[in-house]
C-alpha cells in the first residue's frame, strides 16, 4: 500500500471553468503547504483529495485508497473547510460530537473523544457556548478540532491561519507540528507566506489551476534559473569585497547596506560564488555571515507567480 | 527531511451501521424545530381536529346519549367521507406546518457553507436528504396518518369485526394519501430551501406555489378552454388522488391515475433540483 497522497494527471473542470489541470503530485508525510493566489485551484485540490469532487480526468489515491470510497477514506482523512461552515445553533461540544456521530462513532465513544479533542485545541471553557458566539480564532480552532477529532492520518486544512491573531496562530502551528511529528500528513493552504515558509516541510505552488512548482523550497529556488540568486553578506569591508566579486562574470549586481557593513549580491551561479568567497575570506576580509536572501516561499512565489495577493 | 515518530493511533472502536447515521441529522433538526414556541403551539393545534373526530366517533356509537340530546343518530356517519374530510383538514394543517418548518431545513446549511463538513465523512448526499426529509416525514406523519389510523382503530373497536373487514381499505387509503402528500410537501419544501437561502422567502414561495398554482391553473383553463391547466396545481392533483383513494363522489376533471403520475413528475423534479444544489462545493460563475 502506498504511503503517499498521489495525483496522476488529474484535471478538474466545473463545466467550462478550470479547477486544476494535469496535476501530478506525490505528497509525503509532514506539513505540505499549498500556495497560490485566489482561484489558483488550492481548494479544488483539497476537495479532490478528500473525494468531495470527482476528477474530470486522472487518478487520485490517498495512502493507497481511492477517493470515491468515503466509508474507508474518512476513517483516516480529516478536512477543515475554508468558510465558516457551522450548522446553526450548535455549541462547540455539539459541533464536534454530532460530526463524530455522523462519522459512525457510537455515542459514548463520541462523547469521550469530543472532550479529548476539545482539550487538545484548548477550548474546554468555551465548549458549552454556541459556535456563533465564538471569536474568529476560536472558530478556527473548533473547526480544526472537528477535523482532528477522529485522529485522522491525513489532515487537510483550508486556510487554517486566516484571520488569526499571532498567539492563536502560534497555537495552531504548534498543533500542526504536533500532528506532523506523529507521522500525519498535514496539508495546508495559505496566503501567509512567511508562516508557510517556517512551518512547511514542502510546498506546492499553484497558479491558474496548474502546479508551477513543488518540493522543498530551497530545491525549488535552485531550479529557478532566470532570477539571479540573492545573497546577503555581512562583513567589515563590503566595498572591497564587491569589487573583488565583480571580477567574476557571474556577479550581476551588488548593493552596499546603509550601515556600511553589509552587501546584497546578485549572482547567476551561487556555487561559484561560494567557492569564490572561500578564497576572499582567506585574503583578510572578515566575513561575519553569508545567507541566501531569496530562497524563501515569498521570493519563489514572486518569481513564479507574481506578487498578487501575497501576505508578507 | 524530518524523521517522524510513527505514534499515530487512529480510532479503532466499533462503528455504528451506515443506515442509522441519517438519524443524527434528524435528531438535531427536530430539536431546532421545536425551539420555536410558535412551531410547538401550531403542532399542538394540529391535534384539535383529530380530537374532535374522536368525540364524533364516540358520539356516533352512543345512540342513547344522542337521543337525549335530540340529535338523530344517522347525522354522524363514520365512513369513507368522514375520513376523507379528516384527511382534507389535516392535509391543510400539514401544508401550513411544512411552510413553517420546511424552508429552514437546508437553507441554513447552505448559507453557512456547512455542506462540505457533512460530506467529508462517510455520509452521502442521499443520506443528507433522507436525514433532513425524515424530520418533515415524521412530523407530518404525526399529524396525518398516525392519528388517522388510531381513529380508524377506535372506530373499528366500536363498530365490530364486520365493519372493520369491509372498510379496512380506508385505513390503507389514509396511509397512502398521507404518504403521497408528505412526500410532495417535503420535497417541495426542501427543494425551495436548497435554492432560496432566505428561510422566510422560501416559506413564502411554498405558499405562493400552492395558491398561485391554483390561480394559474384557472387562468390556463379559462384562456385555453381546457381542463389541463389543473396539472400545474399541486393541491388539485393531490385532491384528485385522494378522491380516488377514498372513493368519494366529488367533481374533479382529472382522475386519480394521471394526477398521481403528475405528482410523481413533480417529486422527481424536486429531487433533481435538490441533488443539483446539495453538493460539497458551489461553482461561482
Amino acid at each position: 500500500m502506498s504511503d503517499r497522497i498521489i495525483f496522476e494527471d488529474v484535471s478538474k473542470f466545473y463545466g467550462e471553468i478550470l479547477g486544476v489541470n494535469r496535476v501530478n503530485l506525490s505528497i509525503p508525510p509532514g506539513i505540505t503547504s499549498l500556495v497560490g493566489p485566489n482561484g489558483s485551484g488550492k481548494t479544488t485540490l483539497m476537495n479532490l483529495m478528500t473525494g468531495l469532487v470527482k476528477p474530470s480526468r486522472g487518478r487520485i489515491e490517498v495512502l493507497g485508497h481511492p477517493t470515491d470510497d468515503p466509508e474507508n477514506l474518512f476513517k483516516f482523512v480529516g478536512y477543515s473547510t475554508q468558510f465558516d461552515a457551522f450548522p446553526k445553533g450548535l455549541t462547540g461540544f455539539q459541533f464536534i460530537y454530532s460530526y463524530l456521530c455522523l462519522s459512525g462513532m457510537p455515542l459514548q465513544d463520541a462523547e469521550r473523544t469530543t472532550w479529548q479533542t476539545i482539550e487538545r485545541v484548548n477550548m474546554v471553557d468555551a465548549a458549552s457556548r454556541k459556535v456563533a458566539a465564538y471569536s474568529k480564532g476560536m472558530r478556527q480552532r473548533i473547526r480544526l478540532a472537528q477535523a482532528l477529532a477522529h485522529n485522522p492520518k491525513v489532515l487537510v486544512l483550508d486556510e487554517p491561519l486566516n484571520g488569526l491573531d499571532p498567539l492563536a496562530r502560534s497555537e495552531m502551528i504548534a498543533l500542526f507540528r504536533a500532528s506532523a511529528a506523529e507521522g500525519c500528513y498535514v496539508i495546508i493552504s495559505s496566503h501567509i507566506l512567511h508562516e508557510v515558509d517556517v512551518i512547511s516541510d514542502q510546498v506546492i505552488l499553484l497558479s491558474n489551476g496548474y502546479v508551477v512548482a513543488e518540493g522543498q523550497i530551497q530545491s525549488v529556488r535552485s531550479e529557478i534559473q532566470e532570477h539571479p540568486t540573492q545573497i546577503l553578506i555581512r562583513c567589515d569591508r563590503p566595498r572591497e569585497l564587491a569589487a573583488k566579486l565583480f571580477e567574476s562574470e557571474t556577479t550581476i549586481e551588488a548593493s552596499i547596506h546603509n550601515d556600511g557593513h553589509g552587501l546584497l549580491l546578485k549572482t547567476r551561479d551561487a556555487d561559484r560564488f561560494y567557492l569564490a568567497m572561500n578564497q576572499l575570506a582567506l585574503n583578510g576580509i572578515q566575513v561575519e555571515s553569508i545567507a541566501p536572501a531569496d530562497d524563501d516561499v515569498l521570493s519563489v512565489y514572486e518569481y513564479l507567480i507574481g506578487n498578487e495577493e501575497v501576505v508578507r | 527531511m524530518a524523521v517522524y515518530r510513527r505514534n499515530y493511533r487512529p480510532y479503532s472502536g466499533t462503528q455504528t451501521s451506515e443506515w442509522s447515521r441519517f438519524l443524527v441529522l434528524f435528531r438535531y433538526s427536530r430539536r431546532n424545530l421545536f425551539r420555536s414556541k410558535v412551531q410547538t403551539g401550531f403542532f399542538v393545534l394540529c391535534f384539535f381536529y383529530p380530537i374532535a373526530c374522536l368525540v364524533m366517533i364516540y358520539l356516533a356509537h352512543s345512540a342513547s346519549f344522542l337521543a337525549k340530546l335530540g340529535v338523530p343518530s344517522q347525522l354522524i356517519s363514520i365512513d369513507n367521507m368522514f375520513f376523507f374530510r379528516y384527511m382534507s383538514v389535516q392535509g391543510v394543517l400539514a401544508f401550513l406546518m411544512t411552510a413553517f418548518a420546511g424552508p429552514g431545513l437546508i437553507s441554513p446549511d447552505l448559507a453557512n457553507g456547512a455542506l462540505p463538513l457533512y460530506f467529508c465523512r462517510p455520509f452521502s448526499r442521499a443520506e443528507y436528504v433522507l436525514g433532513k426529509s425524515s424530520v418533515l416525514g415524521i412530523l407530518l406523519s404525526q399529524i396525518t396518518w398516525i392519528p388517522g389510523v388510531i381513529l380508524f382503530a377506535i372506530q373499528a373497536s366500536f363498530a365490530g369485526a364486520s365493519w372493520t373487514w369491509n372498510n379496512l381499505w380506508i385505513a390503507g387509503s389514509l396511509v397512502v394519501a398521507s404518504l403521497i402528500w408528505i412526500a410532495i410537501l417535503s420535497l417541495l419544501a426542501m427543494a425551495l430551501s436548497a435554492w432560496v437561502k432566505w428561510r422566510i422567502v422560501a416559506g413564502a414561495l411554498l405558499l405562493a406555489l400552492m395558491f398561485f398554482g391554483a390561480g394559474f391553473a384557472q387562468a390556463i383553463n379559462a384562456v385555453m378552454h381546457t381542463d389541463s391547466g389543473h396539472f400545474v396545481d399541486v393541491g388539485y392533483l393531490t385532491a384528485a388522488v385522494w378522491i380516488g383513494l377514498f372513493k368519494v363522489e366529488a367533481e374533479n376533471s382529472i382522475t386519480a391515475f394521471p394526477a398521481l403520475i403528475a405528482l410523481l413528475v413533480y417529486c422527481s423534479i424536486c429531487l433533481l433540483l435538490l441533488m443539483r444544489k446539495v453538493r460539497a462545493y458551489e461553482v461561482i460563475r
